[in-house]
């Protein structure tokens, strides 16, 4: 993260956000510069430019616990370590470009819903490492409490830095 | 180090006297002899082992839960995610690297006992450079003191992350930093 990391605030849209399913062609979303695992992966400018894209699996037959869903041209959402039993996912996204970044909080919105609706999940929970500007506000609007701080949880721009987890449980 | 295994190094000593009157392992409780030394298991061992000891002490171990993961899913977490299980005496104890920080380890164990955790941590330490530790486990745990003990301290909660006996069940979160 640098101080130049601008604030999603600052670009927001409230236009509604539809998801769809996954689909081959979908595959270039799949890579960025956000940081791996992040529950609002926005791009990063201050990515070094050595450093590996972050990126996630596509569907694949021996992760069946794995739900993937698009924002055509934008960004993914996907729901990992989903345990049907305890009905709980980890949800992380990635944003491919800043214009998409500004759908952030359409975009958990519809991912949010995906999970208690479609999917049945009693909670959602995800990684946030703080830095970005307005980051805390899209999550609490979007209904995401911040539950533990992990120290150390990422090496990041040379130094290991903490995380958190962030998260809602839906009462039912 | 005094012993080795071909698989791991030994971890540093132990103190012999366990704390008298708790459940030191997944026996209950049973005479804890100190360990010569830790065995790695197999991800199918591992498996079993968890499988058998008591519930109360297994679910949540590494995010595992030995009661609605059959042996076969077990083993498949436990290679999948790259969990080291070890038995040392009576108490298993776990571990993974954090791949996004390989200096932090998630840990667990079965035991109220501090010492074979204070072990692992000490061999996570001086053998795999760790400094940091997690641990996540279900409000109520027995080992929640031996956690303690080694200087675990708590970093947040996660509400309803698991279910058992009928009702979702809250998760506590802690960390502790071991300097090398």
């Amino acid at each position: 993260m640098t101080t130049a990391t601008p604030a999603i605030t600052d670009t927001v849209h409230e236009t509604p956000v539809r998801l769809r399913g996954y689909r081959a062609a979908d595959m270039p979303l799949l890579t960025g510069s956000w940081l791996p695992g992040e529950l609002l992966g926005l791009p990063d400018p201050g990515r070094p430019p050595f450093a590996d894209l972050a990126s996630v699996p596509p569907p694949a037959a021996d992760r069946p616990g794995d739900e993937l869903y698009v924002l055509p041209g934008g960004a993914f959402v996907r729901f990992t370590e989903v345990d049907w039993v305890h009905r709980r996912a980890r949800l992380e996204t990635g944003f491919t470009t800043e214009a998409a970044a500004a759908h952030a909080p359409g975009l958990l919105t519809a991912a949010l819903d995906r999970a208690r609706g479609t999917l049945g999940l009693r909670r959602v929970h995800g990684w946030v490492t703080p830095g970005r500007p307005g980051t805390e506000e899209v999550l609490r609007a979007a209904g995401l409490a911040r539950e533990a701080e992990v120290p150390h949880a990422l090496w990041l721009d040379g130094r290991p830095v903490g995380r958190q987890i962030w998260g809602m449980c839906s009462d039912d | 180090m005094t012993e080795t295994t071909t698989a791991v190094p030994a971890p540093r000593a132990v103190p012999a006297a366990a704390p008298t009157g708790e459940d030191t392992g997944p026996a209950g409780g049973s005479d804890p002899q100190t360990p010569t030394a830790p065995e790695l298991l197999t991800p199918e061992e591992a498996a079993r082992a968890l499988t058998d000891a008591p519930v109360r002490l297994t679910r949540g171990f590494l995010g595992l839960d030995p009661v609605t993961q059959n042996t076969a899913l077990l083993a498949r977490h436990i290679g999948d995610r790259e969990i080291q299980v070890l038995r040392y005496g009576e108490a298993l104890l776990g571990y993974t690297v954090n791949p996004l920080q390989p200096r932090q380890a998630h840990v667990a164990t079965t035991s109220a006992d501090p010492a074979p955790l204070d072990a692992l941590l000490g061999f996570l330490a001086d053998y795999q450079r760790a400094t940091s530790f997690v641990a996540e486990v279900p409000e109520g745990t027995p080992v929640l003191p031996a956690l303690e003990s080694c200087g675990f301290t708590p970093c947040g909660v996660l509400p309803g992350h698991l279910f058992h006996s009928g009702r979702y069940r809250e998760v506590l979160v802690l960390h502790t930093d071991r300097e090398g």
